[in-house]
């Protein structure tokens, strides 16, 4: 059992904040007594698979117990037994198989780009911006077009960015919170090798996973670590991207839990959003350090809720629809999927749209349209990316 | 000396299974200017089955013995490996089927019969023996030889070969049955027929069939969404079975049911030769793959190369237009 | 109760590109993945269920490179007792009879009650190896075993015929028996948990050559371009829209 939870004072703020303990089993200041007098934890009855590490608990506790990390180790536990939901132990052995939670293959990791030009590092070569595209808009058709929405902005910016191409490899922060601590390891060590053949100036992700991970949790990176808000409001304060054109809608932003509560960055999305013009910019009730979160965190993309009760980001979809909004905008691609998901099981596809801020900022500078205008522009089909590499 | 073809009969509960017929069209073929063809019936109380047979053979070897009457690999073991060793067929054909699978390794082993199994096709040149296989799941053939001998023992995939009349009439000959006592190592004790479920799928005139590029469970709310726009119900290759994604009795293939519908949309389904077996017939087949060399797009009539969750959802909001309309 | 299972390592090949090498015989395998073959996975399964009923040893046989190991370790990870990993000097032009060859020498010492192996390789897909092994043995076998149950020195399966149809046999042990995908849910190996196997026997056997192949791979090619479906080329707008069109003029919708 773990030292640490010895602190707990059993307030119940964890449970008071978790948003997931009014839906499931989930009930961490239970779940800690239970420890504390050694009653052995049946982990399906105690919902330690609905967490979805948002970490809401952690920052709650006046004792400073970290809750998050307790929930990780039971699920240890549990992967060390090796009997876990099929869907979790595929999604881990494509990680290690594939390099990605998604079952697909290496050769196709680069077919998003669909024949645009981008540069893929090379050992040794250098770049000042590295883009670390992250397995989700590499592989899932939606979030794609983050990824494409990104490269088309940065190169207005005219900055000399790069990207991995088919080497790049699951950062690991979903491993490591559905508790597969070896794999995590494994990753930390093959991508720590992998970025040390470049010299990279700075290295940012779409994610706000990748971001965490890579910012907190791998100890050997000598780079700066940002998440493409930080990096792109920036570049719009130095005037590198210069936001003309307008956008005019109803938008409210959803912070991304590891964004925001797990990073502290919360002013960066909502500037770079009121720097595009037109946009009306609204907040939830609840945002900033007590947004409602997605459900997509902690593993929760490949964990099937046993709960039958509303989805929380069906919730939150609903309370965009009560402020009226054209858009929900958020920085995250679980967050995009799990809220687009939302919307149409409430059939409100009709009027609220789900976007990241990057593709937002995308359709303002009419970068989208213009590409297709290019004559010479074609799209390449994906099984030539391999000889290409 | 004549070089003779032998096609071990496959049948069950009484009806001769298809894969006999195939096996009877390639053997007449092979046998011309060679031998004979001879169909080798294991059973009891074969009368039905050798009406049938007939007009597919030149002969019958008939063996006749109660324990006969279900398969059993150990009692067939026993009657060929005698009567092969006897009668020394130059080349003897049996399917890849749950039968064939069963009995032909250890029949080859026992008797020192060189064996390719699972084979497309097979052509004898200069008495060389090479087979026809596919391998990696389709994306490759490979043509194997056999290595000399009296004769050879090569195991045929159901559906690569067209059965035609040969019009036929065949000498039945008895051969008294050599399995002396009961066997009680291995025992055949019942059929058990899978569980039936509320929808046939046989009954369908519009069956999409949904494979491992289904990837997630909660896509099948989907799936199901589509197939009710059009008329259809939602059938599947093994792995969704395996995963437990919809049950066994809504598996198209050889170890599940065939279907013949109007249309059938193949939607994340690479088209294992196991699944073509079970929708081939059907009139009109669409396939959806994001793998363009998926062998399922040498099947369908049209394809699209695209990912379901995209395609999908706009195809039913085509369809639900167009029928609204 | 004291089982083996005789796994084997394959390439993944559902999604990749499959290429042949130079020689015609072999196929490239830099670029692929590699994974305990599916339906040797569920038989490991199956012993791994048995034995937390009874009593005894797993052990684990493979006939393979030394990258098998990984395989094996994969195993020994998720509860088998040890592996054995047999390495011959001509490991690349083995047939199914060969290999089956291989497994028995070793096989035959162990005392084994239950020898569990998948039904097909999804490789090269003979769906021999097994069976000869059974034969080699002199033990009775079942292939495509999709239930099973273990009682009295006799095992009843239920075989997967044709047509969702079951037959059901009863066996007496020690026997073979090949098994078929989803009879149950195989377990996940961890990471550390494969880490820690390295501490567990792995025997090697080398330097041997196998003998009495009967059969031998000439070449390898491309499938030949046959008939191929008409691809609706557009996006996913366009491609909906003619499909339907299509339907539509058939009378399907």
């Amino acid at each position: 059992m773990n030292d640490i939870l010895f602190g707990c004072i059993q307030c119940g703020r964890c449970t008071g904040g978790c948003p997931v303990s009014v839906r499931s089993a989930l009930n961490i200041r239970k779940l800690i007594y239970r420890s504390l007098i050694k009653i052995k934890n049946k982990s399906k009855d105690l919902g330690i698979w609905e967490c979805t590490t948002c970490s809401t608990c952690s920052i709650r506790c006046p004792k400073g117990v970290d809750v998050v990390d307790y929930i990780i180790d039971l699920r240890s536990d549990e992967i060390e037994r090796g009997k876990v939901q099929p869907q979790v132990r595929d999604t881990l052995e494509s990680v290690f198989k594939f390099g990605n939670p998604w079952g697909r293959i290496r050769e196709k990791r680069a077919d998003w780009l669909e024949g645009n030009g981008v540069r893929i590092l090379q050992p040794g070569d250098k770049t000042r911006f590295l883009y670390f595209v992250g397995c989700t808009p590499c592989y899932d058709t939606r979030t794609q077009e983050i990824a494409r929405a990104m490269v088309r902005v940065l190169k207005t910016a005219s900055c000399d960015f790069a990207i991995l191409g088919i080497q790049e490899t699951c950062c690991g922060n979903e491993v490591k919170r559905m508790g597969e601590v070896g794999l995590f390891e494994m990753l930390v060590e093959e991508n720590t090798k992998l970025f040390k053949k470049f010299d990279i100036g700075t290295f940012f992700t779409t994610s706000p996973h990748c971001f965490n991970t890579f910012k907190n949790e791998y100890i050997d990176l000598d780079f700066v670590i940002e998440h493409y808000t930080t990096l792109i409001n920036r570049f719009i304060k130095e005037g590198r991207i210069e936001p003309r054109g307008k956008f005019e809608k109803r938008v409210v932003f959803h912070d991304p839990c590891f964004l925001g509560k797990q990073n502290d960055i919360y002013e960066e999305p909502r500037e770079l959003l009121r720097s595009v013009p037109g946009i009306e910019l609204f907040e939830f009730e609840r945002s900033r350090e007590r947004s409602l979160c997605c459900e997509g965190g902690g593993g929760r993309m490949w964990v099937e809720t046993e709960s039958d009760e509303e989805r929380l980001a069906v919730t939150r979809v609903k309370d965009a629809a009560v402020l009226e909004v054209d858009v929900i905008a958020t920085a995250c691609p679980f967050c995009l999927l799990t809220l687009e998901d939302a919307v149409k099981t409430s059939n409100l596809e009709d009027s609220i749209k789900v976007m990241d801020i990057v593709e937002i900022l995308d359709e303002a500078l009419g970068l989208k349209d213009e590409e297709e205008r290019v004559p010479e522009y074609q799209n390449t089909r994906s099984s030539d990316s391999k000889q290409s590499q | 000396m004549t070089k003779d073809i032998f096609v071990i009969v496959e049948h069950r509960r009484g009806e001769v299974r298809d894969i006999t017929f195939e096996l009877l069209t390639k053997g007449y073929e092979l046998s011309r200017d060679r031998g004979k063809l001879l169909a080798v019936l294991l059973g009891f109380q074969n009368e039905k089955i050798i009406d049938k047979l007939k007009p597919f053979a030149e002969t019958i070897l008939n063996i006749d013995d109660e324990r006969l009457k279900e398969f059993n690999a150990e009692y067939y073991q026993i009657v060929l490996s005698n009567l092969l060793q006897e009668k020394k067929p130059f080349i003897t054909l049996l399917g890849q089927t749950a039968f064939g699978i069963d009995f032909a390794p250890s029949l080859s082993t026992a008797i020192d019969l060189p064996y390719s199994s699972d084979c497309l096709d097979l052509e004898i040149e200069n008495d060389t023996v090479f087979t026809e296989r596919q391998i990696y799941g389709g994306k490759i053939n490979s043509r194997i030889s056999l290595a000399e001998n009296w004769g050879y023992l090569v195991s045929v995939r159901p559906g690569s070969i067209a059965p035609r009349d040969v019009e036929l009439v065949a000498e039945v000959v008895d051969v008294s049955s050599p399995i002396k006592e009961d066997i009680d190592y291995r025992k055949f004790m019942q059929y058990v027929e899978a569980a039936k479920g509320e929808v046939d799928i046989t009954q369908s005139e519009v069956v999409i069939g949904i494979g491992r590029g289904i990837k997630e469970d909660k896509n099948l709310s989907m799936m199901e969404d589509f197939a009710k726009s059009i008329g259809g119900v939602l059938a599947c290759s093994r792995p969704v079975v395996d995963a437990g994604w919809l049950t066994k009795d809504r598996q198209v293939g050889s170890s599940g049911k065939t279907v013949k519908p109007k249309l059938y949309i193949a939607v994340g389904i690479s088209g294992a030769f196991q699944h073509v077996m079970g929708m081939k017939g059907a009139d009109t087949i669409v396939a959806i793959n994001k793998d363009p060399n998926a062998p399922i797009f040498t099947v369908a009539n049209y394809g699209i190369v695209g990912d379901l969750l995209q395609v999908i959802p706009k195809l039913n909001e085509k369809i639900t237009e167009l029928k609204g309309a | 109760m004291n089982i083996a299972v005789c796994i084997k390592r394959v390439p993944e090949t559902a999604e990749a590109a499959v290429n042949i090498d130079s020689s015609e015989k072999h196929i490239i395998p830099d670029q692929l993945v590699f994974d305990i073959n599916e339906a040797d996975n569920y038989a490991l399964e199956e012993a791994l269920l048995l034995r937390e009923k009874t009593e005894g040893d797993i052990t684990l046989f493979t006939v393979g490179s030394k990258e098998s190991d990984e395989v094996i370790k994969m195993g020994l990870a998720k509860g088998a007792t040890r592996g054995v990993r047999i390495t011959p000097e001509n490991l690349d032009n083995l047939d199914a009879y060969a290999v089956a060859k291989l497994l028995a020498e070793q096989v035959k010492e162990g005392n084994f009650d239950l020898i569990l192996t998948g039904c097909i390789s999804s490789d090269v897909g003979n769906s021999q190896v097994g069976v000869t092994l059974a034969e080699l043995l002199g033990i009775p076998h079942a292939t495509l075993v999709i239930k099973m149950g273990i009682e009295d020195g006799f095992a009843t399966v239920q075989r997967e015929l044709e047509g969702g149809l079951l037959e059901e046999l009863k066996i007496k042990l020690p026997a073979l028996f090949t098994i078929q995908t989803g009879i149950n849910e195989p377990r996940y190996a961890s990471i550390l948990g494969i880490k820690r196997a390295a501490q567990k026997e792995l025997r090697v056997i080398e330097n041997i050559t196998a003998e009495g192949m009967k059969a031998e791979v000439v070449k390898m090619y491309y499938p030949p371009v046959g008939k191929m479906a008409e691809i609706l080329e557009g996006g996913v707008e366009e491609v909906s829209g003619k499909l339907c069109e299509i339907l539509k003029g058939k009378g399907l919708l």
